[in-house]
């Protein structure tokens, strides 16, 4: 169902530490975003893909499957930076150089930022990650809860694919009327079904002396310091890199 | 209608995500105590977060053939409550990012505001003010008029954002409103009436589960009655 939770749970770096990799993605994203576009978003870009793919061995078409809808999105988006409204004789668009200065920078940033996203995503589970969300002040409860969504959705989307397959199977899509009426028939059915499902892990937890708190083992594995002194360099050279390449273009 | 990773400006990406934070604040304070006094919510809360998720990532039948997806915000509001919704949004639209690279975090308050706050609470306000017209008809105009608000306020903040260099900000709102329009408000009728069947059909077969979640004391007492454990 989750084709980016498959990579993230398999790839070569699943024995590192997950703060090497948060650490990795995060400084870039601030790279990314921060720093002049032109000249460093695609150092970022170059860095991010080279570290999912020969780094963590995602294979290159995961890692462009998952680039590929984002950058359809800004494709379909960017030109519409380059142009601006004009309304004094009727509706009409006026191109812009200027827009289209700032079109290709606004679109190499957020391509840069999603290939950080991208490299997040496609080597860290999310449930190495919600845990985290304890340390920036989000309280226990909300955490807990973020968790327990994370094992619960792939269920309730199998359930949701295999309604969806009986549905298509009795011609419940073949027109749009019909369509919107199967898919309310869909999401009614599978709240119905979640909550039931609540219920049940509800009585089973009682019975196990449920009190509050779900605690699950997380395997230990150690911050290695050449590892993260590697991230530290590749983050400063991406910067140092971005800035001067930045210096010359101009 | 996420706005996606990096798209924003980093000052107009802290700014929202600075508007979102007292909202997530007052729902997570609330999640806090109703799963301290009923802990056995904690797991209704979470089933609630998990059908909102993959309510979202389910495609609807659209008329443009281009692939869309319902927000569920409006759905979310009237079932869980719109303070509960914040939350149960964020964490939604963080997991959208983290396991579908749909939205992006840089840009995860913007869309906040727009998906997990200002759309429940728009939806939540029409579902209480037309309520007296019938539950179909509030169901529907919530729905619709709460995925407008989404819509609204993402062209707004990309306006902001990105002000036309002739016209500013109204320039630009005008642009991305416009161009937005002809995917969003069909879009918005076919997820208003895409909740009324829901809505329906829950009514219909599966009272309990409306009672257990406090949708028929929000829709009656006026008061946002929130989550209360089944006695089962």
């Amino acid at each position: 169902m989750f084709p980016i939770d498959q990579y993230a749970w398999t790839h070569r770096w699943r024995g590192h530490h997950p703060a090497e990799r948060a650490l990795l993605a995060g400084g870039m994203l601030l790279i990314a975003v921060t720093l002049p576009p032109l000249a460093t978003a695609p150092l970022v870009l170059l860095a991010m893909a080279g570290a999912t793919v020969t780094g963590a061995g995602v294979p290159l078409a995961a890692w462009l499957r998952v680039m590929a809808i984002p950058a359809g999105f800004l494709l379909l988006s960017l030109p519409f930076l380059a142009v601006s409204l004009d309304l004094t004789d009727g509706m009409r668009l006026a191109f812009s150089s200027a827009g289209a200065w700032l079109a290709v920078a606004v679109g190499l940033r957020s391509l840069a930022a999603v290939s950080a996203l991208a490299f997040l995503t496609l080597t860290t589970p999310v449930a190495e990650l919600v845990p985290w969300l304890r340390r920036v002040g989000v309280p226990q409860a909300v955490v807990e809860i973020a968790l327990l969504i994370y094992r619960l959705l792939f269920i309730v989307a199998d359930c949701a694919a295999a309604t969806r397959n009986a549905q298509e199977a009795r011609l419940g899509y073949s027109t749009v009327r019909r369509g919107i009426r199967s898919l309310g028939l869909l999401a009614a059915t599978l709240l119905t079904r979640t909550l039931a499902r609540a219920r049940r892990l509800e009585i089973g937890l009682a019975a196990r002396g449920f009190e509050g708190t779900l605690r699950v083992l997380t395997p230990e594995r150690t911050l290695s310091r050449p590892h993260l002194a590697a991230v530290t360099a590749a983050l400063f050279a991406v910067a140092a890199g971005g800035l001067t390449l930045h210096q010359v273009l101009r | 209608m996420h706005i996606m990773e990096g798209f924003l400006p980093p000052l107009h990406a802290a700014a929202w995500t600075a508007v979102a934070i007292p909202f997530l604040v007052v729902g997570a304070r609330r999640i806090t105590r109703i799963t301290s006094e009923h802990p056995r919510t904690k797991l209704l809360l979470a089933s609630a977060g998990a059908f909102a998720f993959v309510l979202s990532a389910l495609k609807i039948p659209s008329v443009t053939g281009s692939c869309s997806h319902p927000t569920g915000t409006a759905l979310g509001s009237i079932l869980f409550g719109p303070s509960v919704m914040a939350v149960l949004g964020a964490i939604v639209l963080l997991f959208q990012a983290l396991l579908l690279a749909h939205g992006g975090l840089t840009t995860l308050g913007a869309n906040i505001v727009a998906m997990a706050v200002v759309g429940p609470w728009v939806a939540y306000g029409c579902f209480r003010l037309t309520r007296p017209l019938g539950l179909g008809i509030a169901v529907f105009l919530a729905a619709m008029l709460g995925d407008l608000a989404t819509y609204l306020v993402t062209a707004a903040q990309l306006a902001l954002a990105f002000p036309d260099p002739v016209r500013g900000f109204l320039g630009a709102l005008a642009k991305f409103g416009g161009v937005f329009a002809f995917t969003q408000v069909p879009l918005a009728v076919i997820e208003g009436l895409l909740t009324v069947i829901v809505v329906n059909v829950l009514n219909q077969y599966s009272r309990n589960d409306l009672d257990e979640l406090g949708f028929h004391d929000r829709v009656r007492a006026g008061s946002s009655a929130a989550l209360k454990p089944s006695t089962a």
